[in-house]
């Protein structure tokens, strides 16, 4: 019987085995791997076919649509600095829209009242952002699960109430006009094509910047907490400090973002950054799966695509919206390159396997 | 060879994407094409679904008419949910469709900032509903124009009021939010200038508020050591008819003066018998028939009331006059164009209006005057027995 | 000027926020017995409950007590719908999805509703006249003692359901030892289920109550949710004592900070009292069952 079954399937596991290979090969061209962190090498072809795509992309979008490519990329560096502390370390932030705010009133506030360089601004900006989140960090991290998140989220809403009743430094509900434009060395980024280029210049640098400490002893150390914080702790890993850290620098990648974003929307206002865009920024991270870096772009791209094609719905984009988040995560809890991924394989080898136990059962 | 196919999958998806960008641009033809950028969903949504309502049944009566010398009208809706960011993005969806003259929208200041810039860089004219806050009539606004009544005259117009009631002393109760501080701020100066003694509370509210108790407890005494003679609830939607009330139930007996804003029908809904014997300055949509007879305006307002009593079964407010006055401010303009329609030749027609009569008064701009309306295209209004009642002094 | 002539007055709201706080408190202690989860669209509940009556007075014509029934009954629907189509296939999911999905619902419940019944904040007529008590100096509507009332009425009724009922202990059981729960033959997913509605429940004569004090709008839901989950921390995770004594606390701390700071900061001191407690006594004011101490 077993040598029967052997002997009828070879042909079939070879053609199976093709499919299966020629489909793997088909969705590691288009989808993140979901394994990223654990392999050897470093960049990949994978990484220039990306940067290659981004670079020709203007060529054939039109100007709106390398507008939401600008907005989109500004939401990817949220979303990969906070990939680094929920998708790596494991801990929940709700409060990421208040370090994307710091940021942007921080370069508001330099480049308007105090006449300094934006890319000096852009700079202030991380620090500023970095100082808050390691003052709010220190206590709040040793919160887990629900208690994080609402501490975060807290944060966030003592963040928004501080920046209406500040009128005289904030300029209250109205925010802040006139922010310039980015520039560097004289030259100004005025155009949504340059804005393009220079968001996601931005974000490539941070990305390689990430990658390099996921690989790192850092990053191996973040996977540790985020698998068990008292087996970490056990090893010789200060716990504590490793989550304060990683939260610092997920909110200095929120700060660059809000940076970008205030001198590419000219303005900051208290509405930009409420718990609507924290929650965006932490559904990005979701869909693009955890422990992954590339996943939360493409999830930042889809899902500022997707909110701007609701708008055409008119009253009932918010609806739509809130039933496509609940439905990605019943269908995607894990990210749905992973999910799809996973899926797709299951089914490509579930085609082959069928075949094979028809044949066995006769 | 792996590469090569890598990038015949790149060439598939971008030709893939670039069908799809393609299927996106507007359709050739002849219509004028208007862009409508509102917040139809979030806090303003009731609001902005009047001015939808609006627009549509006057494009259609346009178009009934014939169009604008045989070009039909044509809206596109987008709604921006209240999200700077959305709405700059549609803003600039507009400016890239080289078939729109003419944006409409956004409804509240934080997101005009963005879009005036948009506006002014790209060169498109932008025609706001919404009166605006000092720091955005700051910026440089060729291209922007403001429909509605701005803060500077209903303040004026307010405090004509205040002189006609001689009331002396006045304590204002300002909302956080640009409009309703600025209506504050010029409400002072105005006042000062007429020997009223204004004073503006430290207290604020949110327009989210849903209980004014607390300030309004930290706000007694000053009345009582001051000898108020008005309380100014400078304020606009909702937290209207909650300062009333809560004013009323902590036995606060002084006479309330609103803004234009408590022109609605809602809050007298909200506020129930507590808005008894509140005064304010509205526009003339509030009354269309207490107007005067001879009033140029009144066969406009009545005959939009009947309308859209018809079409929607409820009646005129501001902000449909808003829309409408929008709508038809847009309408001369295209036809006083010489010429092709484009942007620049739009622009330089809507400026050039004089004397355009409409729902809520006489419009003209000009170069130096973005806001269209004046201090006599505001009437003063009180509410009694559940109604608006015009008032004439 | 002396900030403390405006304490009675500020206190006797605070009491009648706080007695608001706690029937939201106790909306999120029902579920949390039941098993381990937040619902963070619990102030969509409180919302739904006053929006609802609205319509079915003034669409419906039905008069007031059956028009409020109504409006529980149906919100109590919801709360069911939201279990089975959001919470039970997320059942096996982590705490982060849980939270998204339980936000994501709370997105579609309120803009649904703003669809539906229209932005505009809806008022409901005061029980019983809306002439205001003196007492000593200080005013107070009717309708606050009724609040008040309420709200001890329910935090006993619930107190009864789940330690003297076998339903209650059965809730309880299968939310502090699932395997327990199910080896004694508990249905742990019909009891979340069952918690589901009666947290709607709650949260909808709440929202019944608390409408003719404030109004209810499309919106009010997120920020009622938010400050109830927090009076639920600060009384005692998981605890109905917990819950009606941290609503208290919080109500009167919020309404009496307002004589020494500016009124606007007034949202942002919930949060603060939040921060703190989180710090300091994690357990919350009573103590949680659910929380142990080692590991916070």
């Amino acid at each position: 019987m077993v040598k029967k079954y052997n002997k009828g399937s070879r042909i079939e596991y070879r053609k199976r085995d093709i499919l299966f290979t020629a489909g793997l090969w088909l969705v590691s061209l288009i989808l993140p791997d979901p394994h990223l962190p654990y392999r050897r090498e470093f960049i990949k072809k994978r990484d220039f076919f990306y940067v290659g795509a981004l670079l020709l992309l203007p060529l054939i979008l039109s100007g709106p649509l390398v507008y939401l490519m600008v907005l989109a990329g500004i939401y990817a560096i949220v979303a990969l600095g906070l990939s680094l502390f929920l998708g790596y370390a494991g801990q929940i932030s709700l409060g990421h829209a208040a370090f994307f705010g710091i940021g942007a009133y921080t370069t508001a506030i330099l480049t308007t009242r105090y006449a300094v360089s934006p890319l000096e601004a852009f700079g202030a900006s991380a620090l500023a952002a970095a100082v808050c989140a390691y003052l709010i960090g220190k206590p709040i991290l040793k919160l887990k699960g629900y208690f994080l998140a609402l501490a975060t989220l807290g944060f966030g809403e003592i963040f928004l109430v501080m920046v209406r009743e500040s009128r005289s430094l904030t300029g209250g509900v109205s925010g802040i006009f006139g922010v310039p434009w980015f520039s560097v060395a004289g030259f100004a980024f005025d155009t949504s094509l340059k804005q393009y280029y220079l968001v996601w210049g931005v974000l490539i640098a941070l990305v390689l910047f990430a990658k390099n400490l996921v690989r790192s002893k850092m990053g191996r150390t973040l996977l540790a907490v985020a698998a068990s914080e008292d087996a970490a702790a056990s090893v010789g890993i200060n716990v504590a400090q490793v989550k304060v850290r990683v939260f610092v620098l997920s909110a200095a990648f929120a700060g660059l973002a809000g940076s970008l974003f205030a001198c590419v929307l000219s303005t900051a206002n208290p509405q930009g950054f409420g718990l609507g865009l924290s929650v965006l920024v932490v559904m990005m991270v979701i869909m693009g799966g955890m422990g992954n870096l590339y996943g939360p772009i493409f999830a930042a791209i889809f899902l500022t695509w997707l909110t701007d094609v609701l708008g055409g719905f008119q009253e009932y984009s918010l609806p739509i919206y809130g039933v496509i988040l609940i439905l990605l995560l019943i269908f995607f809890p894990d990210g749905v390159g992973t999910r799809l991924n996973e899926r797709l394989i299951y089914l490509i080898s579930y085609w082959g396997r069928k075949r094979r136990r028809e044949r066995v059962d006769i | 060879m792996k590469l090569g196919k890598k990038c015949v999958v790149l060439a598939m998806c971008l030709s893939l994407l670039f069908l799809f960008s393609c299927s996106q641009k507007p359709k050739e033809g002849s219509p004028y094409t208007i862009g409508v950028n509102l917040e139809l969903t979030g806090p303003w949504a009731e609001v902005t679904k009047t001015v939808k309502q609006v627009l549509i049944m006057e494009v259609e009566k346009i178009n009934a008419m014939g169009g604008v010398d045989g070009h039909p009208l044509e809206l596109v809706i987008e709604d921006n949910g209240f999200d700077q960011g959305r709405a700059a993005a549609i803003m600039t969806k507009f400016t890239q469709n080289k078939k729109i003259p003419v944006v409409l929208g956004p409804w509240e200041d934080p997101l005009q900032g963005t879009t005036r810039a948009i506006a002014e860089r790209e060169g498109i004219t932008n025609i706001i509903f919404c009166p605006s806050n000092p720091m955005v009539r700051g910026l440089k606004q060729k291209w922007s124009f403001n429909i509605a009544q701005s803060d500077i005259i209903v303040s004026r117009k307010l405090a004509d009021l205040c002189l006609a009631r001689g009331y002396k002393t006045i304590l204002v109760f300002p909302g956080n939010w640009p409009l309703a501080l600025s209506l504050a701020d010029y409400f002072k100066q105005f006042g000062e200038e007429k020997g009223l003694k204004v004073i503006i509370a430290k207290e604020t509210h949110a327009p989210s508020d849903i209980d004014m108790t607390p300030q309004l407890i930290k706000l007694k005494p000053i009345i009582e050591k001051e000898k108020v003679d008005a309380f100014y609830a400078s304020t606009g939607g909702p937290p209207g008819p909650i300062i009333v009330k809560n004013m009323r139930a902590l036995g606060i007996k002084t006479p309330v003066i609103g803004t234009h804003a408590f022109g609605f029908g809602f809050v007298i809904a909200l506020g129930g018998a507590a808005m008894e014997g509140v005064e304010f300055g509205a526009g003339k949509p509030v009354v269309p028939y207490q107007l005067d007879e001879g009033d140029p305006v009144r066969p406009i307002v009545t005959d939009l009331d009947k309308r859209m009593k018809e079409r929607y079964g409820q009646g005129l407010d501001q902000i449909a006059g808003h829309a409408h006055d929008a709508i038809w401010l847009i309408y001369d303009a295209l036809k006083r164009c010489k010429g092709e329609v484009t942007r620049a030749a739009f622009r330089n027609a809507l400026e050039d209006t004089t004397e355009f009569v409409a729902c809520h008064g006489i419009y003209n701009y000009s170069p130096t005057d973005h806001d269209g309306l004046s201090k006599e295209d505001m009437v003063f209004i009180r509410i009694e027995d559940g109604k608006f009642k015009r008032l004439k002094f | 000027m002396n900030p403390w002539i405006h304490i009675p007055q500020l206190l006797a709201a605070g009491i009648t926020m706080g007695a608001i706080y706690a029937l939201v408190a106790l909306g999120f202690v029902i579920i949390v017995r039941a098993s381990q989860i937040l619902n963070f669209a619990q102030g969509e509940f409180v919302m739904l409950g006053g929006v609802v009556t609205f319509f079915f007075i003034t669409g419906a014509g039905l008069p007031y007590p059956l028009a409020a029934l109504a409006a529980v009954l149906a919100v109590i629907v919801i709360g069911f719908l939201l279990h089975l189509l959001v919470v039970y296939p997320l059942r096996k999911a982590s705490v982060l999805i849980l939270i998204m999905a339980t936000v994501g619902a709370s997105i579609v419940i309120s803009n649904t509703s703003a669809l539906l019944f229209g932005t505009l904040p809806k008022a409901l007529p005061p029980f019983s006249g809306d002439l205001p008590l003196e007492l000593g100096g200080i005013r107070i509507v009717p309708q606050n003692l009724w609040v008040l009332g309420a709200t001890f009425l329910l935090f006993f009724v619930l107190y009864f359901l789940s330690h003297r009922t076998l339903v209650g202990k059965a809730m309880e059981a299968s939310s502090t030892d699932p395997l327990g729960a199910d080896l004694s033959g508990i249905a742990r997913n019909f009891m979340v289920f069952l918690a589901f509605g009666v947290s709607a429940g709650v949260g909808a004569i709440a929202g019944v109550l608390v409408t003719p004090i404030f109004y209810t709008s499309y919106n009010a839901g997120t920020l009622l949710g938010l400050k109830g989950f927090i009076a639920a921390v600060v009384g005692g995770w998981g605890k109905n004592s917990g819950a009606v004594l941290g609503g208290f606390v919080l109500g009167v701390v919020e309404s009496t900070s307002i004589a020494f700071i500016p009124a606007g900061y007034k949202d942002a001191v919930a949060f603060v009292v939040l921060l703190l407690i989180l710090y300091f006594r994690p357990k919350g004011i009573l103590g949680s069952p659910y929380i142990d101490s080692r590991r916070w």
